[in-house]
């Protein structure tokens, strides 16, 4: 069941057997915790910002925000490229056969 | 007459022709329509698994048409005139995944798709475009993988443009026609160099003479062109987040097949047919288009708020890890044979993992679409609470995608890592870095569709399209626990089959 992949191996199942040793102990950590948690109380509301807002959802377009707007500079140059208009992809596709034939004649 | 020498040519025909019968059916009544495609797709179903059998157990089979006995390949002249279908285990493995997405769409078509919406029509152009994806896949005729191409291109842009009503369907039709009709051009000159060189169209045929002459290049330049288009490697990707953005779910994983085909023809093409006289340096530039193609539509679906054109970028970077493993293979093969037969290895098992995980994700947005009528990310949010086993499914799909052990996507990504790792370690941490992004993509869009308050009550999603995401679910569970299985019994033989397996193939159809 173990799959050579080169240099190394993978087996899944030996890895499932170490995730349950994470669990187990994690469970046990979390057992020791403290017992004063309530569910569909006012613990379960989300506390954003020093407000108590009910019904909050942090939605798709606000998640890893500054992560997305540290790339922003980067794909907003592939955007451009992403222009919509079928005369550019077809000029990409002759770009392309360009480059290819350059590698293909000149490769050897 | 022995019905299982003819399995190959029938793989195709049952398809093909049952494919045309279905809008009779149709006129005469729905139920008997879905019967006769139940009774087409079984029989193609369980014709595809035979003809794999057979190859799996006693090699490559050749099947030639018009001939006194399937196997008469050569004429008496011992030239091969006729079309001959030539099915060793690589065919036989992309026509297992051609035909296991082309099942599970069927059976999530059947409650997803509307009768009053084109449902006959979206039927009979997926059922058209299995056969030709069959025929691509089974072909060792040049010629007729040019025709299996156009099947499979216009059966292709049928699907993505058939609903009318809407505007960018068909926008989205007309750009893949233009770019698969201008690549398809591509295909036929070259094709059209090769026969005037040689005078022939047999693939093994073909391979035998093939020299490198400037002409051969050219046509090999034409051939890469055509097909790395159809492919989707980046920058010719363009097309391919327009079409799987705007086609149906059903027809998004047909067309993910199909571009996995395409991908099996470059492989074909490379291999078997230039396998003689390629150079290292155009394994080089697979891996260059690979690696483009795994970061850019990386980070191009970071940026994504529409469901569908997400996990369509998410589509297209999987495509540069195949070629990644693949084009390292085909760098060093010739000099490390056991290096470069890991990382082939790697890319085929990819196709399978890819063609299991990301069918899964597009199925589930599909399911979303159907039950909230919405695949923005800024409008979707809590949908967990009500759809319990689509929200499971769209975990396990992204966290495949992602490469997360145990899930089927890691095991093959890890045999890429370590193979481009070994050709240069910039390669393999460029491909690790697109996989954390994929992960967090994945990350933002289960969160902002599924986790959260309730913002909207959806509809139910019909059982029918569940079990077809319970089929693509079990896959992605039994391909991550059991890989060593699975490359074992598929995946090696057909890697093997690309390099080690060339001369059997050309054997099979040349004798000798």
């Amino acid at each position: 069941m173990t799959l050579l992949t080169g240099e190394g191996y993978w087996s899944p199942l030996l890895w499932l057997a170490a995730a349950a040793g994470v669990v187990l102990l994690s469970l046990l950590i979390w057992s020791r915790g403290r017992k004063g948690y309530n569910r569909a109380t006012e613990q379960d509301l989300p506390f954003l910002s020093g407000e108590k807002r009910e019904g909050v959802h942090v939605g798709g377009g606000h998640l890893y925000w500054g992560f997305v707007e540290g790339l922003r500079p980067y794909v907003e140059r592939l955007r451009l490229v992403h222009s919509g208009f079928v005369g550019d992809y077809v000029a990409w596709l002759v770009v392309m056969l360009a480059v290819v034939f350059l590698i293909v004649l000149l490769g050897g | 007459m022995n019905l299982a020498a003819h399995a190959p040519i029938l793989a195709i025909a049952v398809p093909l022709l049952g494919g045309f019968a279905l809008p009779l059916w149709g006129k005469i009544h729905p139920s008997l329509r879905n019967l006769w495609l139940a009774l087409v797709a079984s029989l193609t179903a369980a014709l595809t698994g035979f003809v794999a059998v057979q190859v799996l157990t006693t090699g490559v089979q050749v099947y030639t048409l018009g001939a006194s006995s399937p196997g008469e390949t050569l004429s008496p002249g011992g030239f091969p005139i006729r079309i001959v279908l030539t099915v060793d285990a690589l065919s036989a493995f992309m026509g297992a995944i051609a035909t296991l997405l082309a099942v599970v769409a069927f059976t999530y078509a059947w409650r997803y798709l509307e009768e009053e919406e084109g449902k006959t029509l979206a039927l009979t152009l997926g059922t058209l475009l299995w056969a030709g994806m069959l025929g691509m896949a089974f072909t060792g005729d040049l010629f007729n993988l040019f025709v299996f191409f156009e099947v499979t291109s216009i059966a292709a842009c049928g699907l993505i443009g058939y609903r009318t009503w809407t505007s960018r369907g068909p926008e989205a039709a007309f750009k893949t026609m233009v770019m698969y009709t201008v690549g398809g051009l591509f295909v036929l000159l070259a094709i059209a160099l090769l026969y005037g060189e040689y005078g022939a169209l047999n693939l093994a045929y073909l391979a035998r003479l093939i020299q490198g002459t400037t002409v051969d290049r050219i046509a090999l330049g034409l051939l890469l062109g055509g097909f790395l288009m159809k492919v989707g490697a980046v920058p010719l990707h363009m097309w391919a987040p327009d079409a799987y953005g705007e086609a149906p779910a059903q027809a998004v994983i047909l067309l993910v097949a199909n571009t996995q085909t395409s991908l099996y023809a470059l492989f074909r093409i490379l291999f078997t047919l230039y396998g003689g006289v390629a150079d290292p340096a155009i394994g080089w530039l697979v891996v260059g288009l690979g690696m483009l193609t795994l970061v850019v539509a990386a980070l191009m679906a970071v940026v994504q708020m529409d469901l569908g054109r997400l996990v369509a970028f998410g589509a297209v970077s999987q495509i540069g890890y195949m070629l990644l493993g693949v084009g390292v293979g085909l760098t060093v093969i010739s000099s490390q044979p056991a290096f470069g037969l890991v990382a082939i290895q790697g890319g085929i098992f990819h196709m399978l993992n890819d063609a299991v995980a990301i069918g899964l994700l597009f199925l589930a947005v599909g399911a979303v679409e159907k039950a909230t009528g919405n695949r923005d990310l800024g409008n979707l949010g809590g949908l967990g609470h009500d759809l319990g086993w689509t929200t499971g499914f769209f975990l396990v799909g992204s966290l495949a995608l992602a490469g997360i052990p145990p899930l089927n996507g890691f095991a093959s990504k890890l045999m890429i890592y370590e193979s481009s790792f070994a050709l240069s370690p910039i390669l393999a941490a460029l491909a690790i870095l697109a996989s954390i992004l994929l992960l967090a993509v994945f990350v933002r869009a289960f969160q902002g569709a599924f986790l959260g308050p309730r913002l909207a009550s959806p509809k139910p999603v019909p059982t029918a399209m569940l079990v077809a995401m319970g089929v693509l679910a079990l896959g992605v569970l039994a391909l991550g626990l059991f890989p060593e299985l699975v490359v074992r019994h598929l995946v090696e033989p057909a890697a093997k089959a690309l390099w080690e397996g060339r001369e059997a193939y050309l054997r099979a159809v040349l004798g000798g």
